[in-house]
């Protein structure tokens, strides 16, 4: 599904990811952790293709596809989404339009009979469903006024109505109560199948305990230093990360 | 066109005795004024950032009552649903649905009989246009009456040759009254310059929706001058939309006279090119519990230019006044150029006043997460557009109105995204 190969990044000319290698296969769900600064959100933002995250060196191959020259949405259209850590607020831009925009493209990619404005609203309702969000949120600007929780649950809703094969999740964790924290991951364990794969990128091992990783790889400073079984996420939760650092 | 060539146009139109006796010692008057105070320059506070260079350039005849002839200009394509049409062709009436209600009156002078035109600040363009105004349009509604059809007044420029236009427009909503109008200027001329004056008066407890469009041809300049009085209770809603014409600056004026009232003023400038439209607003607090708000936008593209002056004045006497000013532009290119000035002066102490305003670049963040919706960065910068300017167009109550603008705004994004 997606190989990351010696991949090198640079951010305004810094020097971020180091030679990072990975190999998700279909229906696995991976875990990156890693401190602050150690290019955890560098990687997710490479791999969707933000404006000035430059690949210097290395590869990312998407089903058997280098993405590295694909614009975002070309990306996101071939099935990889991210959710986001800080999702964007956007003024003025209806949530239940962006979202209908999003998936119609998709549809559009698709080949498909895109949604006229009814059979969406009957579409994303389901949806909503899932994720326990109140239909109010559809009637706002994306984002705008969204609690914490509010915010990662309409990446979960944008997630379920994109229907993504590889979802990357940035610190989706971060701001989010307990209550939330369960749905979110509730969320992901029901969406997770053997064609669907997960990049849980996560600087605390509190996600892991209601989801459960197949891989946790460990990132000090652009490079992976440790890759190992769930039971590496319990270390690193007792040990810290210093027992890592060379 | 420098003063002599106005001079010279004045004294050819003084000699034909195109305008009424009665009126030509006011005329002379206010010529000889405009003549003292001369056409503003960049060194004038005022007009420190309208480029008038267009004007200086161009020469233009001062229009007469036998340019009112039909041109070629097709009405059909800005018709407004559900409106009653006022049609003006080169600055003269010519034709207007008969079925307006009883309680509505529009007349319209388009040979200056017995009329002398209005000025009121003594500005350039206000003497210019109370010395060679030759037609006017006075809208009156009875007390208590509710007008639910706007009036659409359509300013139509045609032909060929490049005139200048000097209209006033007199609006009197009476006590307990409401109406709706449109002043709407189009054009297919080569060159143009229209000077107008509009004189509004909102009586005790009554209600003004004015909204005016600016869809010019590139060629033209449109320089207006409004002025509102307002009495107890009353409301003024103002939206403007620019989205055409080389030159396009609006002084408007809200006086509020009355306790109670209220004054919403908003507007939306859409430009490219080289396109520059100006808002200078006063608006002055003069009585205690009045509401007001200026929420102005622009979008800007190729070389394009705008300025947005807002003054509020609250008077000594005006406490427990509450007064917005907002003015957010968005840049859509390099070349593009804002001036954004919120002005606040007060003198009373038990006020409640904010201001603020933004200019910058579409947010890329924005664009970035929608593009990783699968959104591709065209149609992702539409959204964001459509999003940064519904939100004036949708206050817009009547609906038949709203959907015209929005038509507009399609029809600019679909030249200016691409």
């Amino acid at each position: 599904m997606l190989e990351v190969k010696n991949l090198h990044v640079e951010v305004e000319g810094k020097q971020i990811l180091n030679g990072i290698d990975l190999n998700v296969k279909p229906g696995e769900m991976h875990a990156i952790m890693g401190l602050n600064g150690s290019g955890k959100s560098t990687l997710s933002n490479a791999i969707t293709g933000r404006e000035n995250y430059s690949v210097t060196k290395g590869d990312i191959i998407y089903k058997n596809e280098s993405i590295v020259e694909m614009e975002p949405n070309e990306r996101a259209l071939a099935g990889i989404f991210m959710s986001f850590q800080y999702p964007t607020v956007i003024p003025g831009v209806n949530n239940t339009y962006f979202l209908r925009a999003a998936v119609n493209a998709k549809r559009k990619y698709n080949k498909q009979k895109e949604y006229d404005a009814a059979s969406f609203l009957k579409f994303v309702k389901s949806k909503l469903k899932e994720v326990e969000m109140d239909s109010k949120y559809l009637k706002r600007a994306v984002n705008e006024g969204f609690s914490g929780g509010e915010k990662k649950r309409n990446e979960m809703l944008q997630l379920l109505c994109l229907e993504p094969e590889l979802a990357i999740m940035d610190e989706t964790d971060s701001g989010l109560d307990i209550d939330a924290l369960k749905i979110i991951s509730k969320g992901i364990n029901n969406y997770k199948n053997k064609d669907r794969s997960f990049l849980v990128i996560t600087h605390y091992q509190r996600l892991l305990k209601y989801i459960e990783p197949d891989v946790v790889h460990v990132l000090i400073d652009g490079k992976i230093i440790k890759s190992g079984g769930k039971e590496l996420a319990l270390e690193l939760e007792e040990k810290g990360y210093s027992w890592l650092e060379s | 066109m420098n003063l002599s060539d106005y001079q010279n146009e004045f004294d050819n139109l003084i000699s034909k005795q195109s305008y009424s006796a009665v009126s030509q010692p006011s005329r002379k008057d206010t010529f000889s004024k405009f003549l003292d105070s001369g056409l503003p320059t960049r060194k004038w506070e005022n007009w420190r950032h309208t480029d008038l260079s267009f004007l200086n350039k161009n020469n233009f005849r001062i229009t007469e009552p036998g340019d009112a002839s039909g041109g070629s200009i097709d009405v059909s394509n800005y018709k407004i649903a559900n409106t009653f049409t006022v049609i003006i062709i080169n600055g003269h009436y010519l034709t207007i649905n008969s079925d307006l209600p009883k309680e509505l009156t529009v007349s319209t002078n388009s040979n200056g009989e017995n009329w002398t035109p209005k000025n009121k600040k003594d500005t350039p363009f206000e003497l210019l246009n109370a010395s060679l105004s030759d037609s006017t349009i006075t809208i009156t509604t009875e007390p208590n009456a509710s007008i639910q059809k706007p009036i659409h007044i359509l300013f139509l420029c045609t032909g060929n040759d490049d005139l200048m236009i000097n209209p006033q427009v007199n609006i009197d909503i009476s006590h307990s009254s409401s109406a709706t109008i449109i002043e709407q200027y189009v054009s297919n001329t080569s060159s143009f310059f229209q000077n107008t004056s509009v004189f509004a008066s909102i009586e005790k407890n009554a209600s003004l929706n004015h909204v005016r469009i600016h869809s010019n041809s590139d060629q033209t300049a449109n320089i207006s001058g409004l002025h509102v009085t307002q009495s107890d209770d009353s409301t003024y809603n103002y939206f403007q939309l620019v989205d055409g014409g080389a030159l396009q600056r609006s002084d408007i004026y809200t006086d509020l006279k009355g306790k109670n009232a209220t004054c919403y003023l908003s507007g939306l400038a859409l430009l490219d090119k080289k396109q520059h439209s100006a808002t200078y607003i006063i608006s002055d607090h003069i009585m205690p519990n009045c509401v007001s708000s200026q929420n102005f936008k622009s979008v800007l593209n190729g070389s394009a230019s705008g300025v947005f002056n807002g003054r509020t004045i609250v008077r000594e006497d005006s406490q427990k006044t509450d007064s917005k000013q907002s003015n957010k532009n968005l840049l859509l290119s390099d070349q593009a150029l804002m001036n954004s000035n919120p002005q606040l002066e007060i003198y009373a102490d038990d006020v409640k006043c904010a201001h603020g305003s933004t200019t910058g670049a579409l947010d890329k963040e924005a664009l970035f997460y929608m593009q990783s919706r699968g959104i591709n960065k065209k149609e992702a910068t539409s959204l964001l557009i459509r999003g940064f300017v519904s939100e004036l167009i949708n206050d817009i109550k009547n609906e038949d109105v709203k959907d015209y603008l929005f038509e507009k705004f399609d029809n600019w994004l679909l030249n200016n995204n691409q």
